[in-house]
């Protein structure tokens, strides 16, 4: 093809051959996301890979979850797939207040083990309940760190599903909330634990 | 870093990504229908996001960017069907395909019956053989096989009907 160096061919090469290969199944690191453009709590963007869900952000929309998606996971590649279909499923029962609880596979293999403690902790609290970061950091077995459990918690990369917004500062205020803090709120109270 | 290894402006390895990520799966399997290889689509998906990044420049904003890579992508196959030899091998496992759909229809042709439609399936030109697939195994409505294969809906249409003609009176003949 004229006006096509080698050199861009190569580099073009290389980016398909990664994602074909997560197509046909020939390499099992690929990311599939899907979107959400229409929920209560705006546009959500979800990616998972084999091992569960690895993602679910607030985000402005598909292009935006992209880059972020892209700039993490640098080579791997990333796909849109239908393979999603049970944690949208699954969102919709959560959003309609049908179920408000999640039973899904949640892939945290990326954090640090301190920060996978933190956030596996916080998703034993059940809808409808809070707990401070106080009890959080001392659930996850070290109770001076319960900035550092902020800290994982602020960064959790499954929101909603991974409940982080279930946890507030001892005196009862909110706290931060990577969504925003009124969608801190409209969680809370969607489930039933503020009035 | 290496400065011999081939590399294009991050930006342009960007917008090949994100064009990937979004259409990426859906674009590689309607080649593989075209081409019925798993090597071959992959060097035609390379080709079209090829094509596709030297192109991206003219494309309009607000454009279809779903349908005009569906565009280069049935262009890319198709032009590589024509010029390829392994055609009749790739017809036969397209026609087994078709073979399914067809036996839940109007009764399960004999195998002479088949092999005289098969035959027929491998005579078909290329963009009739596509339609009907799309139309036949996918259950495409026409404004969609539009989008894939180029065209309007009505000529979709008529390249079905083309193909579902000719299908037809070779089953009555036999």
């Amino acid at each position: 093809m004229s006006g096509t160096t080698v050199r861009e061919r190569d580099a073009v090469e290389r980016i398909v051959r990664g994602a074909f290969g997560a197509l046909t199944g020939r390499r099992g690191d690929g990311l599939r996301y899907a979107m959400m453009d229409d929920t209560p709590v705006g546009i959500l963007g979800l990616a998972g890979g084999p091992r569960g869900l690895r993602h679910l952000s607030f985000v402005r929309g598909e292009d935006d979850f992209l880059e972020h998606l892209l700039a993490e996971h640098g080579d791997v590649p990333v796909l849109k797939s239908a393979e999603l279909d049970d944690v949208r499923r699954a969102l919709n029962r959560y959003f309609a207040g049908k179920a408000l609880d999640f039973d899904l596979a949640v892939d945290l293999g990326d954090l640090a083990p301190f920060h996978r403690r933190v956030l596996g902790e916080t998703a034993k609290i059940p809808a409808g309940r809070v707990a401070t970061y106080t009890q959080v950091a001392v659930r996850a077995g070290s109770p001076r760190a319960s900035r550092a459990a902020g800290n994982a918690l602020h960064n959790n990369p499954v929101a909603i599903v991974v409940p982080c917004h279930r946890v507030l500062r001892t005196d009862g205020s909110l706290g931060g909330y990577g969504g925003g803090l009124p969608i801190k709120e409209w969680l809370l109270r969607h489930e039933g634990a503020l009035l | 870093m290496n400065t011999d290894e081939p590399t294009i402006p991050a930006a342009a390895a960007r917008r090949i990504a994100l064009l990937l990520a979004k259409h990426g799966e859906e674009l590689a399997r309607h080649i593989r229908r075209i081409v019925r290889d798993d090597d071959t689509a992959q060097d035609l998906l390379q080709d079209t996001m090829l094509r596709a990044w030297k192109a991206v420049g003219r494309l309009a904003a607000g454009s279809n960017e779903r349908a005009w890579l569906y565009r280069i992508a049935t262009n890319a196959s198709l032009n590589h069907q024509r010029s390829r030899a392994r055609e009749r091998a790739a017809l036969g496992r397209h026609a087994a395909e078709l073979e399914a759909t067809r036996e839940t229809g109007e009764g399960a042709p004999d195998a002479a019956d088949r092999a005289g439609l098969w035959a027929e399936v491998a005579r078909l030109p290329e963009r009739q053989r596509l339609a009907l697939s799309l139309r036949v195994a996918d259950e495409l409505d026409y404004e969609e096989i539009a989008a894939r294969i180029g065209g309007t809906a009505a000529a979709a249409r008529a390249n079905v009907y083309q193909a579902t003609r000719r299908l037809k009176l070779k089953v009555r003949d036999a």
